[in-house]
């Protein structure tokens, strides 16, 4: 397992998620899940990558999605192209979660499972909540340098992964 | 352990992780506790329902809609609980409830992780750790009248409302 990436890093090579898109906002209309191929998909993009320990939980939905959505206008102000959300959950139960949220198909928040390649696990930054995902954010930029990589010191906290602690590091 | 069948009685220690639907909005998150199957479902008539996954095709086109649709017609069988339980957590299944329009406790949507009883006592989708497609009537006595597994995970036939309400 290698340790957990910081600024400076690139981002790595063979991180995939899975998803569902949204082609319909009714979240009990189901899709089929693709593989999405981030270390591919991130090239040239800015991106902010929010891990959650996990779909509709407390704490997680509570005060943590919520302002990036809210938000998202600002940080695309500030050069985002690209919000993806991971969590254990499969891409189901993310795709569900996103459309709750207000998620549409032109959205640029993207809600996907980390179960393909486990990127939170192999970056060493787990809730120590069985499989759980941390709480943790990540900046990259469009040549896939990290410039900000930051985990809550407890999965209970939104302050470094948060809306905020990004719009002021962007 | 093989699967339960009719005849057997309903076993104890079974408990499920349920966060009760309070409130209609999905974004509101429920807070998990306990479920003690066994102790609950003693003098009630029950009909328990395993699917593979929450918000998932087959499961949500096909599986949960007919319950949803007959529950009044359910419940007139003499039935006192109608359960749902996947392998995804609580939290999960609380909002699946939910977005399916159910407001309170009609229809009970429970997280199986706490003793996984549909590996030990049902069956299990071969696809990871997701619970099998089945469905159970356990009598008020503890004795289960019905318990049938889908030959396959994407069909709804011996596990679906209309079969279970011919037994009912």
């Amino acid at each position: 397992m290698s340790a957990p990436l910081k600024a400076g890093d690139k981002f790595p090579e063979g991180v995939k998620f899975e998803y569902v898109p949204v082609t319909d906002p009714d979240p009990k209309s189901c899709g089929m899940p693709q593989e999405y191929n981030a270390s591919q998909e991130f090239k040239g993009k800015k991106v902010v990558l929010v891990s959650v320990p996990g779909a509709f939980t407390p704490g997680c939905q509570a005060f943590h999605i919520p302002p990036y959505l809210e938000q998202y206008n600002k940080l695309a102000e500030k050069g985002v192209d690209l919000v993806v959300v991971i969590a254990f959950n499969d891409s189901w139960v993310m795709s569900a979660w996103g459309k709750v949220n207000g998620t549409t198909q032109d959205s640029k928040v993207l809600f996907m499972s980390d179960t393909k390649t486990k990127f939170s696990e192999q970056i060493g930054w787990m809730a120590g909540m069985g499989e759980r995902n941390g709480r943790w954010a990540m900046i990259i930029e469009k040549d896939g340098s990290i410039t900000y990589a930051e985990t809550e010191k407890s999965p209970r906290e939104v302050t470094v992964s948060g809306a905020e602690a990004i719009l002021a590091k962007l | 352990m093989s699967p339960l069948k009719a005849g057997d009685k309903f076993p104890d220690g079974v408990k499920f992780e349920w966060a009760p639907i309070t409130n209609s909005d999905p974004t509101a998150c429920g807070m998990p506790q306990e479920y003690d199957a066994s102790k609950e479902f003693k003098n009630k008539r029950v009909v328990l329902v395993s699917v593979p996954g929450a918000f998932t095709p087959g499961c949500q086109a096909n599986h949960l809609p007919p319950y949803l649709k007959d529950v009044d017609k359910i419940k007139s069988k003499n039935v006192d609980i109608l359960a749902f339980i996947a392998s995804n957590d609580c939290w999960v299944m609380n909002a699946w409830g939910k977005v399916n329009g159910v407001k309170g406790d009609d229809i009970l949507f429970m997280s199986d992780t706490k003793t996984m009883f549909s590996q030990k006592y049902g069956w299990a989708a071969g696809m990871g750790d997701r619970n099998g497609r089945w469905a159970m009537i356990i009598e008020k006595d503890g004795t289960i009248s019905y318990a049938e597994n889908e030959k396959s995970m994407r069909d709804v036939d011996v596990s679906g409302a209309d079969a279970v309400l011919s037994r009912l």
